[in-house]
């Protein structure tokens, strides 16, 4: 077929791998797509009394190379271009279309596959085909352009879905050989930057659903990276920063800062109290609440400090089986 | 709609020293967290909704003379806080559910 | 009830009427403070609150909360809108204050979709 000669016959050229799958795809979308599926159903059509100077109007304004020819309502011919180059040459414009008209048609059932269309095309050396429908109703008209365009619009479509698989896969490591995988995210925290406060947290949170995590996995570790950016932000003297480690089997979370630290963690841990000032509760922080939640949404947590020199928090989620991110080497999906 | 209806009804507990309840009749309810919010709107002899349990809150209801602060969502305020309530005659309640659920009940049962 | 209901129910003014408003709300929540939202909301729920800082924003993405109704016609930040309608969240703003809101709310059979906090 035509399409294939065309891949295949540059000279020189090796066909590769990919090619080959290219060419092995391409061949079979033209069985799997319907001639309808391609075709242009919104057909201009003219009728045998019309004259050959309105079908040049036709032809110009659609922007068409023929049109058939219905007489009462049935296909009676085929009138080309290149019908209508030979009118103007002879300067007969002022005749009717069945003066030029074709009598021979040649059509191609909707219900066909497109390499039909191909066949036919490279058999005829006809430039459009009219299409019609299994009671020999014209219901469209079919050119190589318009095979072309929906072979490539298919691919385009096959490409797409693909994208989207391996964005929705559930398995991030799947394809990644490692003897150990981890993905970190780094974010840096300004104090008192309260604008830009859980932005950090809502990057992460997406990066997570992104990766495949469960949405009440990520729900937990966005809360629990939240409270902590906050607290980088309400209470640090020059900010902080965050750092996640995504392994399969567990979610390391971490923020470090460099003052004021904490005086009593004890107490920092116990709900209610806080050191907020007023103008931070009004702000609808300050509820003391932030490490409690914290410690709720995940398996570990350490807080370390030292007064005058920083603090360091630890959050850790082991992931359950039906939630790790699966290694190709996983013993649990061994045979 | 009485203090003492309200309390019996809602099963709130009470924190401070113990008033003539039944003849203290709210005004209505103001539910908010922020403080500065609650000075400015709410009305004497309103009931206040808040999971606020710090002493700052005792300061708030005396201010707008308000019927009672009735803290939701179980919030345990300490015995400074309380102690401070009771020098200034403010009423502590306490309730097991949270403000959403509180007001909807009190709304329901006429407080406006 | 969906967002479009909630919004009559409330007198509400959408502040970002690109975003649907057609997703069916679980339940009601009213705070002014973050960390309670965070603390027990349950998704899809509708956030009453008096805050109209970005925050509410972050901390509504983070509980998946669905809308959010500020209370006593307060208005948001520009850039509280934004983030919103960024996000794909419904800022709306009603004259009745918190007590009201979910006076009405509860009445209406929207329910409280908080988690108890354990003391």
């Amino acid at each position: 077929m035509s399409t294939l000669q065309e891949l295949q016959g540059r000279k020189g050229r090796i066909i590769t791998d990919k090619d080959a799958r290219e060419i092995s795809r391409v061949e079979e979308l033209s069985y799997d797509l319907k001639i309808s599926e391609v075709m242009t159903s919104s057909v201009k059509t003219v009728s045998p009394e019309m004259l050959m100077s309105a079908v040049l109007e036709i032809l110009r304004v659609n922007r068409i190379s023929g049109v058939p020819v219905l007489e009462n309502g049935n296909l009676a011919g085929i009138l080309s271009i290149e019908d209508l180059v030979r009118c103007m040459e002879k300067n007969e414009l002022h005749l009717p279309v069945s003066a030029y008209m074709s009598h021979n048609i040649v059509s191609v059932n909707a219900y066909d596959s497109v390499v039909k269309a191909i066949e036919t095309f490279s058999k005829e050396r006809k430039g459009r085909l009219p299409v019609i429908d299994e009671t020999g109703k014209l219901v469209g008209i079919i050119t190589k352009g318009d095979i072309t365009r929906g072979i490539l619009n298919a691919l385009q479509r096959d490409y797409h879905e693909e994208e989207l698989r391996r964005y929705r896969a559930s398995h991030l490591f799947e394809d990644i050989t490692s003897d150990r995988t981890s993905l970190i995210l780094r974010y840096n925290i300004k104090a008192r930057d309260y604008l830009n406060g859980g932005q950090a947290s809502s990057h992460i949170k997406r990066a997570l659903l992104r990766l495949g995590a469960n949405p009440q996995l990520a729900r937990q570790c966005g809360i629990a990276i939240y409270e902590a950016e906050m607290n980088l932000i309400i209470h640090t003297t020059s900010g902080g920063i965050i750092r996640v480690q995504i392994e399969p089997h567990r979610i390391l979370m971490q923020t470090t800062d460099d003052g004021p630290g904490i005086a009593d963690v004890e107490k920092a841990l116990t709900p209610g109290w806080s050191t907020a000032t007023q103008e931070v509760r009004d702000m609808g922080f300050g509820a003391g609440m932030g490490l409690v939640n914290i410690q709720r949404c995940v398996d570990k947590m350490t807080l370390e400090s030292t007064p005058g020199k920083g603090t360091k928090l630890l959050m850790e989620i082991i992931l359950r089986p039906e939630e790790r991110f699966k290694e190709i080497d996983d013993p649990e999906t061994l045979p | 709609m009485n203090l003492q209806e309200i309390i019996n009804q809602l099963d709130l507990a009470v924190l401070t020293h113990a008033k003539a309840f039944s003849s203290i009749y709210p005004t209505g309810g103001y539910a908010s967290d922020l403080l500065s919010c609650v000075i400015a709107g709410a009305k004497p002899g309103n009931l206040w909704l808040t999971i606020q349990a710090h002493a700052n809150i005792v300061a708030v209801a005396s201010l707008n003379e308000l019927a009672a602060i009735i803290i939701t969502e179980n919030a345990s305020p300490d015995s400074t806080v309380i102690e401070k309530a009771n020098e200034q005659g403010v009423t502590l309640l306490v309730s097991r559910e949270n403000t959403y659920q509180l007001a909807g009940k009190l709304w329901e049962m006429g407080i406006r | 009830m969906n967002v479009q209901k909630l919004v009559e129910l409330v007198n509400g003014e959408v502040l970002n009427p690109q975003v649907a408003l057609s997703h069916e709300l679980k339940g009601g929540c009213g705070a002014d403070l973050m960390s309670d939202v965070l603390a027990s909301v349950k998704p899809d729920a509708v956030l009453l609150t008096g805050l109209c800082n970005v925050q509410v924003v972050r901390t509504a993405q983070m509980a998946d909360v669905r809308a959010i109704v500020f209370v006593r016609g307060k208005q948001p930040t520009a850039d509280t809108i934004t983030l919103a309608t960024q996000e794909g969240i419904p800022l709306i703003s009603s004259p009745f204050g918190m007590f009201e809101l979910c006076g009405r709310l509860y009445q209406a059979g929207l329910r409280s979709l908080e988690e108890p906090v354990s003391s």
